[in-house]
């Protein structure tokens, strides 16, 4: 396997698909919003946001993807978050301990599979693992334990759902994409892979 | 408080904000809601930007109140409810998860709209010792943002240009913004190490970020007054 030492191209791209998904995150939680308005009158507001959670988890697991280091999930989503931080957001100052909570998530399972296995299987696992991490958390900072159990099960299976879709399915495509355009060719996802070249217009 | 520093306010503010969840009480929750929105206004942050950003707050609180007042857990479940709440009512349940939501939004924006995020940065990289590699990283990517801000409105134009409909996270505009920010990362590090950037290299300060006497009286009050009083107030 390629050298682990983290270089500073890598810690470059990570901060930058920070930024990239923080302002995705902002994005999205204003459609997280609508949705969860419109579920209000029937005390369902939180899975607005369930059904879009997955998208939190992203960045971790596409730059982990594209880099393929350990301790890089961790970082990534640590960054997304203080980049939040930055920009302004409504879910108070602990979102860099989240951060933390969903990267270590994504961490652990890239680490079980010894940081070797890169396919769907082994994507959707860290979104799933960084679910539940987070949930656990929010059963204390959201007050989540005094809801019906029956809720939380919902909200639950629906967050283990998206982070399937957004960090396993669509990261896993986004990063293969990357990959045949050839702008990753300096990155352990892009080693091997016979990509095309895309042209910028400055060149 | 935008005099203070950011380090030491973001760690006072997440002082305060743990001492909220462990609490549980409205009164508390909204105190530290209306105190933050008069020392954001007091800071000289306009009235509508506030109204502006408390808005989605307002309708995620709204969610809340009736997620807590339909869904209390009962009694018959492991965890009792009332054995974390003041009362025993789902009006109250409710109440508490929406003054919850108010409260942790308020400090957030306390913290960002009185804070300057270079300076965080910087302060961040000076007193809690962010290795400087990620300072700078972070410090650089910021940069970028305006870019891709830039980016992704020229992509959305050529579409409308060509009378195609694209909604606002669509792929056809997130991928051609994710191509270009792997471009801006390769180039911007390149350029850091052209410039004589070096993780490991000794680095002085035009304008150390320092931490004064307001700075500890600011944590003083937050980490021990309040954490103190929440014991003191029997919750």
């Amino acid at each position: 396997m390629e050298k682990k030492a983290w270089e500073l191209k890598d810690v470059i791209m990570m901060a930058i698909l920070g930024v990239v998904f923080a302002a995705v995150y902002m994005a999205v939680f204003q459609g997280g919003l609508a949705i969860s308005t419109a579920l209000t009158p029937f005390g369902l507001a939180n899975f607005g946001f369930e059904i879009i959670y997955g998208v939190w988890f992203m960045a971790a697991t596409l730059a982990a993807y594209i880099i393929r280091k350990p301790g890089i999930a961790l970082i990534t989503e640590m960054l997304a978050s203080a980049v939040e931080l930055l920009m302004g957001n409504s879910g108070g100052l602990t979102v860099v301990l989240t951060g933390f909570i969903q990267g270590l998530g994504a961490e652990i399972v890239f680490a079980a599979f010894r940081y070797r296995k890169w396919n769907m299987l082994s994507m959707s696992l860290a979104g799933i693992l960084s679910a539940a991490f987070i949930f656990c958390y929010e059963l204390y900072y959201l007050n989540y334990i005094t809801l019906a159990p029956g809720l939380l099960a919902g909200q639950l299976i629906v967050r283990f759902i998206s982070a399937t879709v957004f960090s396993g399915i669509i990261c896993k495509l986004a990063g293969d994409g990357l990959a045949r355009t050839g702008v990753v060719r300096n990155y352990a996802i892009g080693a091997g892979t016979n990509a095309g070249r895309i042209y910028d217009e400055e060149e | 408080m935008r005099s203070l520093n950011p380090a030491c306010k973001f760690i006072a503010l997440i002082i305060v904000t743990i001492v909220l969840a462990g609490r549980r009480d409205p009164v508390w929750n909204t105190a530290a809601f209306v105190l933050s929105m008069v020392l954001i206004l007091a800071s000289g942050v306009r009235p509508k930007t506030v109204l502006l950003l408390l808005l989605p707050v307002a309708l995620a609180a709204l969610g809340m109140f009736f997620t807590g007042y339909r869904f209390t857990a009962e009694s018959a479940m492991p965890v009792r409810s009332d054995a974390f709440l003041s009362g025993d009512s789902h009006l109250l349940n409710g109440v508490t998860q929406a003054s919850r939501v108010l409260a942790y939004a308020g400090l957030g924006y306390l913290f960002a709209l009185t804070t300057d995020r270079i300076h965080m940065v910087r302060s961040f990289h000076r007193q809690f010792h962010l290795p400087q590699v990620f300072a700078y990283g972070l410090l650089a990517a910021w940069g970028v943002f305006p870019h891709m801000a830039m980016e992704y409105r020229k992509t959305k134009a050529a579409f409308r240009a060509r009378g195609i409909h694209v909604f606002p996270l669509s792929p056809s505009l997130l991928a051609p913004l994710l191509v270009k920010s792997v471009r801006w990362s390769d180039e911007l590090s390149v350029a850091m190490e052209s410039k004589g950037f070096s993780a490991a290299a000794k680095r002085s300060d035009y304008a150390p970020v320092k931490v004064h006497l307001r700075d500890w009286l600011f944590l003083i009050a937050c980490c021990v007054i309040l954490p103190l009083a929440s014991i003191l107030t029997g919750n």
